[in-house]
């Protein structure tokens, strides 16, 4: 079954077990198209399976497009292709006899009963072709008949972790497992050395069973079973996120950040009407003896906006400051120049904090520093001595807070000022759309005086916000 | 299979020799893709920290082979006029100012304009026809006649529309020119593509790639490279400067020192006589190896423990 085992029927089911791998690898969330798969069957006929590190970087070639795909790829094609532990040659046996005259159990068969007597029982079962597969230990022929049995089992619909049991009694059935088990409860009582060499056989052929189901669970479900993790951590409100959930979080949040860095990672360009290219124009003209049948524009390149974070980090929010600074700084490929700005009390920069530390670190040294009672009026003032002459054409702000003000003046007039500079103010809020401007909630002020107020509290509604800005629309 | 046309290229073992031999070190993942781009005729997409051989790559590549090299350096705005083909507008006007006559013979006697332009047709389109169309490297590298090895440069560069208009060169091998047709590559081209992976390259051109990831060397490797390079140094320098350059990498640099740095500096040391690697010459040279102020002042600070990682 593995790669370096001899003796398997080869062509056939190395090229099952190519694809199988590339089914794998979706699971790990590398896309491989169809012509991808192609090439890679190309290049391990190429190749050749005998040489592990060879197939291992003749696949990469033709599988993993980018640094970190080559990363996922080679942990992945270990985890697949490891070296078969030398298989004790046929179950644990003493394999004496090329023709396989002696069965299981040799020790019993041997202390009770002739082996021949033996043999003479079992005559009934030559001739199922599942016997003598088992019986004489024809590895191709057991391989071809699982497999067979598995696509009959529909074992790639396997979707749960559960259903395991359930697939192995099914390809066990679909094999032909019962003429045995039959055969099994007719020896019995009569003849213990018969039933225990039927057992044995019976027992090998469910262990390669269960490792074809497990197997299948592997490729199949389980990239099944993760997206389900995923979609439900994605949907799950983020203060509520506990500490174990954090590293898939934390992956899930890379992937999003890949993704939208891919999107919007190119410069864009757009033409404008209106700008005549001259030199450009001249020189497209020059075919048609200088007759300008082809105008060309001037291009103006779309500008990724610069953003300025303010989260407040007091006690409530600061879970949902945590993520969206994650993922903004995930994302510095796309937004090189983030500045983010910390405040419950006061408010100051933390940018270099940030750029410096792991976000986990970098939050609580914020806490530590910013902590206290909050105050929006003042967090404003103290941002727009810091930064508001920074704030440009070209500048997004994004404030993340509950705006709840301990009934303080929440100083719209600079959130006024900070709009009217700004390309665009985003408002994102933790709180359920319901909640707000009940109590001392100024949310619906607050929102007169943004672009966007948004409620903002799980993975997928923050994907939608960055992506949206990245998009760079009103 | 193209073993044929490049016999050089038809075994793992005999690239990485023939490789050395041409002075270019090479681990067997770049031997086996190249091995691979030769049997299945397919594009290489090279990426990698600036300066660890990228190019060097593929010029090794054609003088293995013993091919032309064609090299296409991308920057922004290129274009098919610079990257395909184009017309040679001036000798065009030339001709048909030189022909003016003829034309006069051609039309003698013509009746009506129907008939006048009939006898032009017949002559076809003389003025596009090859004699005046000017070959930019993309379709040089498509006419060469033993095949050749085709090097796209820092495609990464280039505008993303640009790599769209590279997709029938790199999964065909072939050009379309509108008034001439579509022509083929005589003999398929090596081609290899790098990129400094400034910005995500399309889908599109990366599906019609095979991938090599070129990563910094390991001390081992990149002490072999030196050592071809720059054969006047003695061993146990090479072996010194070479873990230098590596404690200098794990430094958080703006720019860490690539191989061709360890390469120049290796030059330099012998140029100066070196015996010894020691602290007063390292610091004297260290604008060899780093290309930033802020980097020499990081890497000076720490010089006691970089010549200690350098004695090993």
């Amino acid at each position: 079954m593995a790669v370096d085992s001899p003796n398997t029927a080869r062509a056939a089911t190395s090229s099952d077990q190519l694809l199988a791998f590339v089914q794998y690898l979706r699971g790990k969330k590398i896309p491989v198209s169809p012509a991808d798969t192609l090439d890679a069957i190309e290049v391990a006929e190429l190749v050749g399976y005998r040489d592990r590190s060879l197939l291992k970087n003749g696949l990469a070639a033709a599988l993993a497009k980018s640094r970190h795909e080559l990363t996922v790829f080679e942990a992945a094609f270990d985890d697949y292709f490891q070296p078969a532990p030398e298989r004790p040659p046929a179950g644990g046996q003493t394999d004496g006899q090329p023709d396989g005259s002696s069965t299981d159990a040799p020790d019993q068969a041997t202390q009770t009963d002739p082996a021949t007597q033996n043999e003479d029982l079992l005559e009934g079962l030559r001739g199922n072709a599942l016997f003598d597969a088992l019986d004489s230990q024809d590895e191709s022929a057991l391989s071809v008949a699982i497999e067979t049995a598995a696509a009959e089992a529909k074992v790639e619909e396997i979707s749960l972790f559960t259903q395991r049991g359930q697939y192995v009694r099914k390809i066990l059935d679909a094999l032909g497992d019962e003429a045995l088990r039959e055969a099994a409860i007719e020896f019995e009582q009569s003849e213990p050395a018969a039933f225990e060499a039927v057992q044995a056989l019976r027992e090998q052929l469910r262990e390669r069973v269960r490792d074809r189901v497990e197997r299948a669970y592997l490729i199949h479900a389980s990239a099944a079973t993760e997206d389900l993790l995923d979609e439900s951590l994605s949907k799950l409100k983020l203060g509520n996120v506990d500490h174990s959930q954090m590293a898939r979080l934390k992956r899930l949040m890379d992937r999003m950040a890949r993704k939208l860095a891919a999107r919007h990672g190119r410069r864009r360009r757009r033409y404008r009407r209106g700008k005549l290219h001259v030199g450009e124009t001249v020189r497209r003209a020059i075919p048609t003896d200088g007759i300008p049948f082809h105008p060309r524009w001037r291009k103006i390149e779309r500008k990724r906006p610069q953003i300025m974070a303010i989260c407040d980090v007091s006690g409530s929010v600061a879970a949902y400051a945590k993520f969206l600074l994650m993922f903004l700084y995930a994302l510095q490929d796309v937004l090189p120049r983030t500045r983010s700005f910390a405040f419950s009390a006061a408010l100051g920069e933390v940018s270099d904090l940030f750029a410096k530390l792991p976000v986990e670190e970098a939050i609580e040294r914020v806490n530590l520093k910013y902590g206290g009672a909050t105050d929006y009026g003042r967090a404003l003032q103290d941002f727009s001595e810091l930064a508001l002459a920074e704030v440009n054409s070209a500048t997004t702000v994004i404030v993340l807070g509950d705006a709840r003000n301990n009934q303080a003046d929440p100083r719209l007039d600079l959130l006024a000022e900070i709009k009217a500079r700004a390309r665009q103010l985003i408002w994102l809020n933790p709180e359920s759309t319901r909640l707000w401007g009940t109590g001392d909630s100024e949310m619906l002020l607050v929102k007169r005086h943004c672009h966007l107020a948004k409620e903002c509290n799980n993975l997928n509604q923050l994907e939608r916000i960055i992506d949206k800005l990245l998009s760079d629309k009103r | 299979m193209s073993d044929t046309h490049y016999p050089a290229l038809s075994d793992i073992d005999a690239i990485q020799q023939a490789f050395e031999s041409a002075g270019y070190i090479c681990t067997t993942r770049i031997a086996t893709v190249v091995r691979l781009a030769a049997a299945l005729e397919k594009p290489v997409l090279i990426e990698g920290p600036p300066g660890v051989g990228k190019t060097e790559l593929a010029k090794t590549c054609a003088m293995v082979v013993d091919r032309p090299l064609v090299r296409l350096q991308c920057y922004e705005g290129l274009d098919e006029s610079k990257a395909l083909y184009e017309w040679k507008y001036g000798k065009q006007l030339l001709y048909t100012q030189l022909l003016k006559e003829q034309l006069g013979d051609i039309m003698d006697g013509a009746k009506g304009l129907t008939e006048s332009m009939n006898r032009l047709h017949q002559f076809g389109d003389v003025f596009y026809s090859e004699a005046f169309l000017e070959s930019r490297p993309l379709l040089k590298a498509m006419e060469e006649d033993n095949g050749g090895v085709l090097l796209i440069d820092e495609i990464d560069k280039a505008d993303f529309e640009f790599e769209s208009l590279l997709l029938e060169v790199l999964s065909d091998f072939q050009v379309s020119i509108p008034e001439l047709g579509t022509i083929q590559a005589h003999s398929k081209p090596l081609v290899f593509l790098t990129s400094n992976d400034t910005r995500d390259l399309s889908d599109a051109l990366k599906r019609r790639c095979l991938h090599l990831h070129i990563p910094f060397p390991s001390v081992e490797l990149e002490a072999r490279i030196v050592a071809s390079r720059v054969p006047d140094l003695a061993q146990s320098m090479t072996d010194q400067l070479v873990r230098f350059v590596h404690a200098i990498r794990s430094l958080d640099l703006k720019k860490a020192p690539a191989i061709s740095e360890t390469v120049d500096w290796a030059k330099s040391l012998v140029l100066l006589h070196a015996r010894d690697l020691d602290g007063s010459l390292v610091q004297d040279t260290l604008n060899v190896l780093l290309k930033y102020e802020e980097d020499i002042q990081i890497a000076e600070g720490q010089l006691p423990k970089l010549m200690a990682a350098a004695a090993g």
